[in-house]
Parts: structure tokens; C-alpha cells; sequence
């Protein structure tokens, strides 16, 4: 188990270096200048020069990459040329909300895929089958900035269940910086009302996201627990008189939840994609903001930071996801 | 399971209370707008149009504009007056004017702030050194009375743009740099950056990148306080979500919608629009070096067959205000002039005449964003009547502009904002080019389209140095008709600065320059 693991963080270690590195390179050859990106158009060339020259831009390519690889193993991931910050700090600052975000979204699409590919299994064939896995497939084949403005048309417009955008109203102010994750941070400073109105602040952008998740879940929950209904040790225990609720729920889908659990360890790196977009509809101050917003301006450092971060994110959950199995599994062996 | 279901219906329940008692208080202002431009709050480093809209409420210039550009009227500075041939200006600083932190405003703090943002030499700092290119030009002359000494003989006109311009001209308070600065950094760049050294109306509370930018009323403020004691600007990236938020009360002004809500909104009740032309141009350029485009009477045949009505009413959806001339409305010395409008037959038989008769080959090149996307596309048709067969390439900004910049395109859909409230900011960008080479001592947009033409290029030099600004006008009125008549530009549209808020809120007054919005005369009924 330990050599399994420290081979896995062996290759986690090789895959980011690798991403690292051709990110590096192909942010290079885009035919584009960054300090064109950042400046107003109508800034001088004089203007340019002289940015370009404090960005370091100005130096052979792999004078830039050797400063660059030198500096991540020193822990800096440099500065960035738009928000003129260092990268790792702009990461810290933005990451809290989308994991605030991405987590619940997270939970809400796994509730709610988990219920429906259940019913779905259960009512085989039946309406509510249909009806589950078109409501899953809807979340899935929307784009979020389509789906999250009807959702706020709906519940917050014509409604007004739930607030439409940001983290929290904008008249309040926020509770002292302590952790950065706010809705944490409104607990630490007992701000029990403030609570609760952040938590409705979540709900759409986290149903907007948890949706796209849906699908997937419904789907595999659905074919994993049909394939399970007909096992010998279903059919015993629903001989023995139990509940069908509780053949289903404690010995149906407890078996039937390794797939599943890896579709869900895989959508927790894709929330981060798909949270681009609900943090610009949403006006989430998010990772995936800062992300689309480095990319568009050629922000070289932000961009590598923003995609080593992603690379390492995905590894990791791989890697929680593979260790996983053998807890949920006994008879899985690591080699 | 009775029990959870009470549990989750009093959870849902307590999430999904309707919004009571979630109206924005009174005494504070709540404005949308996509502020994802803003990195730097230090007045040094200002440039974007958004940043300078916070500068504006955190600090104070020396001298100030009347809502037309063409009125200076005093600041910081109670009067001045012009030394010698114009070249030295003495300013009077008003006395007992208090910063932020308490301390007064005095001629050190005036020459503190012109040096450090003299020595950070930021980007925008070129509007400042171009004429005073170094601290020596900044003379305290006793506590309240200052010199500036420009490198040629300034107009008044002239004195207030650049004295006026936001940011880099803001007075700063010496002792809070004192009190933040470092080894590594002795302007105290990195403090300032997210914190204010102002003495404007208001004071910044806190700025969340890609969040809100909080601002707190000064109460001791010289010319009073502020009418709304708090304001509160969130970051809303998407357009529909303003208007969704202005409609449903999550905010009381909306910075950026689209035409088509905006037209909505004039007729809805319990709104009010505003609308006031912008300080930029957004026009189509031929590179005169790329064949055919050094032909004048190519360019004169491509100016009139582009459907300017199409552009203006069906693209920009009323939005912008037709315009041919690059001093746009609101800015001294614009020329009213706008020859030019769709005449295919005209355009065919100017292309006979430059020997092009069955047309040529181009392309355009655009950012894949609305309205120049679909400007593009727009000409793209225009031109195919006459003959002209262009494809559309769309670029990302850093890419478009690397290719301008390097002078490699052929027809360019593109904009220009101006940089401070004088046609001298657009003079030289837009008619000084005697050399198409590396070596021309300004490289903007006619070098860029290389349009070389050195007797006009005297003419914008000398402009630069007339101190009397009737004469001055004058001549920008002619450079515009010379450029007009044989420039690599068609220029298509001033857009209309347009804003829609809740008619509670009374008092806003639309600049042509948006970064020139003044939030302290605002109040809520």
C-alpha cells in the first residue's frame, strides 16, 4: 500500500512537470504579445517597451523557462502580469470560493444523481426512469450560462426564493479575513444570519454546476444497481422479509457504489471547468474567473500556476479515488 | 424518516424565504459593472477606463473639469496663472484641505506625488513626462504655492487635460507612503495597490479583486460630504445579469448593458436611462503599406462603400452616434464633418479609376467580440458589392494588436479611446507619421497603417507648440479634414456611454469620459 502510494505520488510528481512545461511552450508560440494584452490599445510603444522589460519578457525564452522551472521548486510560482500579484497568492485568494462553490455543487449533484439513478433502477422502464434521466441528461446537455440564467429568471426574478448573484448581498460587508472561505469565516464570527443568507447565495450557482455533474452519476448509479438487482444475495435478503427500502438502499446500492464513486472523484477536477462559466454568470470572485481571465490576456505565470493547480488537482483525486476502491472493496489488492 | 423530512423542509424552507427586508438601505449606492479590468488601485498605475472611475472617488487632482471638457475649473488648486510664455504654470493650493488620514494638503504633498509617480514609471505615466519629464520641473515654492514647468509653452486647455489627467496627477499623501513603504519598495507600490492615500470624496474600504470595490463617504471632505455615505461597486461580468439585477433591486445602477435592455428600460416604469457620447472612436484602418491600400482612391472607394446607417442602427442598435472626424463630440476642436455615407456606384468608379476594376483580394482582421465581430462582417458585405472580396480573421486583443502593432494587417476593425481630454491626445496618434521605419518618434496608428505624410506631420508639431488654443483649434480642425480626406481611416462611430438606474436615484451625471463619474453628488429619494 505505502510503495503503491509512493509510486502514484512518483507519477503525480512527472505528470505535472510535463504539464508545466508544455504549458509553458505553448503559451509561447500563440502569436501574441502579453503586454499588448494588458496595456490599453492606444498605450505607446515606448509604454510597451518598458512593461515588456519589467515582465522579464524581453529575455531568450529559455532564460524565461530556467527562471521560471528554478522558481516552483523555490515554491514561487511568479508574478502575474495582469493582476501584478504573485501567482500563488492570486490562487490562494480565489480558491476558497470556488471550493466552497465546486463542494457544494458537488453534493448536490451527487444527492440528487444518486436519487434519481436509484428511482430510475427501481421504476425500470417507467416513467419516473424516463423522467429522471431526462432531467439528468437536460443538466448535462445545457450550457451552464444558459441554465443559470433561467434559473435565476425563474427562482430569483419571478420567484425571488433565492438571491441572484454574488457571495453575499452587496451593502453588507464582509466578516474579517481569517481563513478566506467566507461562509466559514461568517461562522467564526458567529454571524449566524449572514450564514444563512450566504447559503441561499449558493444555492443556484451550486445547482447551476451540481447539474452538470447529475447526469453522469444517474447513469452509472442507474446500470450499476441494475446489474447488482439480480445477485443471489439481493434475492436472499429480500427472502428473508427485509424492507425493499432497505434491500435497495443498505445492500443494493452500497454494492453498486464503486463505479459510481469514481465518476464522482472525476467530476470533482471537472466542477473546475465547468465553474468558469457559472462564476461569470454568477459573479462568483472564483479560480475559474481568474483562470478565463489570465488566459485571455496571455498571462503566462497565472496560466501555468492556474493549470499545474488544475493537473494537481486531478491527480490528487484520482489518487483519493484509487485508494478508495480498496476500503470499499476488500478483495482489491494495491501492487 | 418523518423526522428527516421536517429536518430538510425547515432547511429548504429557511434557504428559499422570499427576499424580506433585502432592500438596499438609503444611504448607500450599489452600482454593477464588469470591473474585471481593475489590478491596481495606485493613482501610478491607473490606465484601464474602470480603474480610474474608483481613482476618481479616492483622489483629488489639482484642477477638475466642468461636465464639457472645455471648462477647467479648480481642485485642489483654488487658481493658477501662467508664468512667462506659458511654459511655467503657478498653482494655489487651497488651504486646510485635509487627505484621508488627516493630514493637510500642501505643496510637498503636490511635488511628493508628482516624483513618485515620476520615478515608479508605470505605463500611463508617458501622458506625464511626454511634458514634464522630470521631478526638477515640480518646484515648491512656499507651503501652499507650487510651480510646474512644462518642456514647451502649454495653453490653459492644454494645462487642465494634462493636469487633469486621472491617477498619475493625483495628489497622494506623503505620510502614508512614509508609513507603508519598504526596502523593496519605497513608494510603497505593493501597500497602495489595494488601500488609498487620497483626499477625494470618498474613502476605499476594501477591494475584492473580481468581487466589489467598497467605498465609505469622507466626511471632511473640502467641497462637503458626499450625498450617499456609502458606495458599493459589484463585479458583474454578464450583461443580462446587470439588467436582471437593476430589475429585481440587487443593485441601483447599471454600468454596462446592452442596447436592446436599454431601450427597454426608457420605457419601463421606475427606471432612468442616461446616455452621453463616449470618448472613443471605433473605426476601420487600411495599411497603406499592404497592397492596394496605398492607392488613396482604393481607400476613398472602401470609405463610401461602407454602410455607416447599417452599422450605427443595426449593430450598435442606436448605440453610438455617427462620426467621421477622430476628435469625437465633447472634446475642443472636434470638426463636425461626416462626407461619407454608402454610395456603391461612386465606390465601384473610384476603384476604376485607381485600375482595380474587378476588385481585389483583402482581409479583415477583428477581435472575436460583439459589436466588431459583426462590424467586420458588416464591411465584409459592403466591400463584396464593389467588388472587394475580404475574409474575416477574428484574433484575440494580444494577438490583433501584435499584428498592428507590427504593421502586418490589411483592414482592421478596431477602437480607440481617448487618453486625456484634449485633441492633443489625438493629433499624434492619429496624423503624425513622416516615417513608415522603426525610427519615427511616434509610432500610434497612422505608423501603424503607414500612412507617412510629412507636411501634415509639420502641421500637428506645430500645433503642439501654438500656446494661443483658438489657434490651436484651428488647426485641429484642419489635420482632422486632411485625414478625413486622404487617411487610412474610416472612422465609423463615437458609441454612446449608456447607464440605467432605479429613478430613485437622482443627481448622476454621465461624463463623455466614463473614468470622470462623479458617485458624490448622488443621493437616493
Amino acid at each position: 500500500m505505502i510503495g503503491y502510494m509512493v509510486r502514484r505520488l512518483l507519477w503525480m510528481v512527472f505528470v505535472i512537470f510535463g504539464v508545466m512545461t508544455l504549458t509553458f511552450f505553448i503559451a509561447r508560440v500563440i502569436p501574441a504579445d502579453p503586454v499588448a494584452a494588458v496595456l490599453p490599445s492606444n498605450a505607446p510603444d515606448e509604454a510597451i517597451e518598458k512593461e515588456r522589460e519589467r515582465m522579464g519578457l524581453n529575455k531568450p525564452i529559455w532564460v524565461q523557462y530556467g527562471r521560471y522551472i528554478s522558481g516552483i521548486l523555490r515554491g514561487d510560482f511568479g508574478v502575474s502580469i495582469r493582476t501584478r500579484q504573485p501567482v500563488i497568492e492570486d490562487l490562494i485568494r480565489y480558491f476558497p470560493a470556488t471550493a466552497e462553490l465546486a463542494l457544494t455543487s458537488l453534493l448536490m449533484g451527487t444527492a440528487i444523481g444518486l436519487t434519481l439513478g436509484v428511482i430510475s433502477a427501481v421504476k425500470q422502464g417507467k416513467i419516473a426512469d424516463h423522467a429522471g434521466r431526462v432531467f439528468a441528461i437536460w443538466g448535462l446537455s445545457m450550457p451552464a450560462f444558459f441554465t443559470g440564467l433561467m434559473l435565476v429568471i425563474l427562482f430569483s426574478h419571478l420567484l425571488r426564493w433565492f438571491p441572484q448573484l454574488g457571495q453575499m448581498p452587496a451593502y453588507l460587508r464582509r466578516p474579517p479575513h481569517i481563513t478566506g472561505f467566507l461562509i466559514l469565516d461568517t461562522m467564526i464570527a458567529g454571524n449566524w444570519r449572514l450564514v444563512v443568507t450566504e447559503l441561499r447565495h449558493l444555492v443556484l450557482p451550486a445547482f447551476t454546476l451540481g447539474w452538470l455533474s447529475t447526469a453522469s452519476i444517474v447513469r452509472i448509479t442507474r446500470s450499476s444497481m441494475l446489474e447488482v438487482f439480480p445477485e443471489e444475495y439481493i434475492k436472499t435478503a429480500r427472502m428473508k422479509g427485509l424492507r425493499e427500502s432497505r434491500v435497495v438502499l443498505k445492500h443494493a446500492l452500497k454494492n453498486a457504489m464503486l463505479p459510481t464513486i469514481t465518476v464522482i472523484g472525476l467530476r470533482v477536477a471537472s466542477l473546475l471547468e465547468g465553474a468558469v462559466l457559472t462564476e461569470t454568470v454568477f459573479s462568483w470572485p472564483g479560480l475559474g474567473r481568474y483562470g478565463v481571465s489570465s488566459f485571455l490576456s496571455i498571462d503566462f505565470p497565472a496560466v501555468v500556476g492556474v493549470t499545474i493547480f488544475i493537473a494537481f488537482l486531478y491527480s490528487f483525486c484520482n489518487l483519493i479515488v484509487d485508494l478508495l476502491y480498496g476500503y470499499l472493496n476488500p478483495k482489491i489488492r494495491y501492487m | 424518516m418523518l423526522k428527516k423530512v421536517i429536518l430538510c423542509s425547515v432547511v429548504l424552507g429557511l434557504l428559499a424565504l422570499p427576499a424580506l427586508g433585502q432592500a438596499i438601505p438609503k444611504d448607500t449606492l450599489v452600482v454593477g459593472a464588469d470591473m474585471g479590468i481593475i489590478v491596481d488601485l495606485d493613482p501610478s498605475r491607473a490606465y484601464e477606463v474602470f480603474t480610474n472611475v474608483v481613482i476618481e472617488q479616492l483622489y483629488d487632482n489639482l484642477v477638475d473639469f466642468e461636465g464639457t471638457f472645455d471648462v477647467i475649473k479648480p481642485a485642489l488648486a483654488e487658481s493658477w496663472e501662467a508664468l512667462d510664455d506659458g511654459t511655467t504654470w503657478r498653482f494655489y493650493i487651497r488651504k486646510g484641505v485635509p487627505f484621508h488620514s488627516g493630514n493637510e494638503v500642501t505643496a510637498d504633498a503636490v511635488v511628493f506625488s508628482f516624483t513618485r509617480a515620476l520615478a515608479l514609471d508605470f505605463a500611463p505615466i508617458w501622458m506625464l513626462d511626454q511634458y514634464v519629464p522630470t521631478a526638477d520641473n515640480i518646484k515648491k515654492i512656499d507651503d501652499y504655492t507650487v510651480d510646474v514647468t512644462f518642456k514647451i509653452p502649454f495653453s490653459e486647455g492644454l494645462m487642465g487635460a494634462i493636469m487633469g489627467v486621472q491617477g498619475i496627477c493625483g495628489i497622494i499623501d506623503p505620510s502614508v507612503v512614509e508609513a507603508h513603504k519598504t526596502g523593496d519598495d519605497p513608494w510603497a507600490n505593493k501597500w497602495l495597490q489595494f488601500h488609498d492615500a487620497g483626499s477625494g470624496p470618498y474613502k476605499l474600504v476594501e477591494w475584492l479583486p473580481n468581487d466589489r470595490v467598497v467605498l465609505e463617504g469622507f466626511n471632511d471632505y473640502w467641497d462637503g460630504p458626499p450625498e450617499t455615505k456609502n458606495v458599493t461597486i459589484i463585479d458583474i461580468p454578464e450583461r443580462a445579469q446587470q439588467r436582471v439585477a437593476l430589475e429585481n433591486g440587487t443593485i441601483d445602477l447599471a454600468w454596462n448593458l446592452l442596447p436592446e435592455a436599454i431601450d427597454e428600460f426608457k420605457t419601463k416604469e421606475g427606471f432612468t436611462v442616461y446616455e452621453t457620447p463616449s470618448w472613443s472612436i471605433d473605426y476601420v484602418a487600411m495599411n497603406a503599406g499592404m497592397e492596394p491600400f496605398g492607392n488613396p482612391l482604393v481607400r476613398k472607394a472602401i470609405k463610401y462603400a461602407i454602410d455607416y446607417d447599417a452599422i450605427v442602427e443595426g449593430i450598435m442598435s442606436g448605440a453610438a452616434i455617427v462620426g467621421q472626424t477622430f476628435i469625437p463630440t465633447g472634446i475642443p476642436g472636434h470638426l463636425e464633418a461626416t462626407p461619407y455615407h454608402k454610395d456603391v456606384e461612386k465606390a465601384k468608379q473610384l476603384l476604376v479609376d485607381a485600375g482595380y476594376p474587378d476588385g481585389f483580394s483583402t482581409q479583415i482582421v477583428c477581435q472575436p467580440t460583439s459589436p466588431r465581430k459583426d462590424i467586420a462582417v458588416q464591411v465584409q458585405q459592403d466591400l463584396a458589392e464593389i467588388g472587394v472580396e475580404a475574409e474575416v480573421v477574428q484574433l484575440i486583443a494580444a494577438q490583433m494588436y501584435t499584428l498592428y502593432r507590427n504593421q502586418a494587417h490589411y483592414i482592421i476593425v478596431a477602437g480607440w479611446g481617448v487618453d486625456y481630454g484634449h485633441g492633443d491626445s489625438l493629433v499624434k496618434p492619429f496624423a503624425h507619421c513622416c516615417s513608415t521605419g522603426a525610427d519615427a518618434p511616434v509610432r500610434q496608428l497612422k505608423w501603424r497603417n503607414k500612412s507617412a505624410n510629412c507636411p501634415l506631420t509639420a502641421v500637428v508639431d506645430a500645433s503642439e507648440a501654438e500656446v494661443d488654443e483658438a489657434k490651436k483649434l484651428q488647426m485641429y480642425e484642419y489635420i482632422q479634414q486632411e485625414v478625413l480626406d486622404d487617411g487610412p481611416f474610416a472612422i465609423l462611430f463615437y458609441p454612446l456611454n449608456q447607464f440605467a438606474s432605479a429613478d430613485y436615484v437622482k443627481d448622476f451625471v454621465p461624463m463623455f469620459s466614463e473614468s470622470y463619474t462623479e458617485f458624490c453628488g448622488i443621493y437616493k429619494e
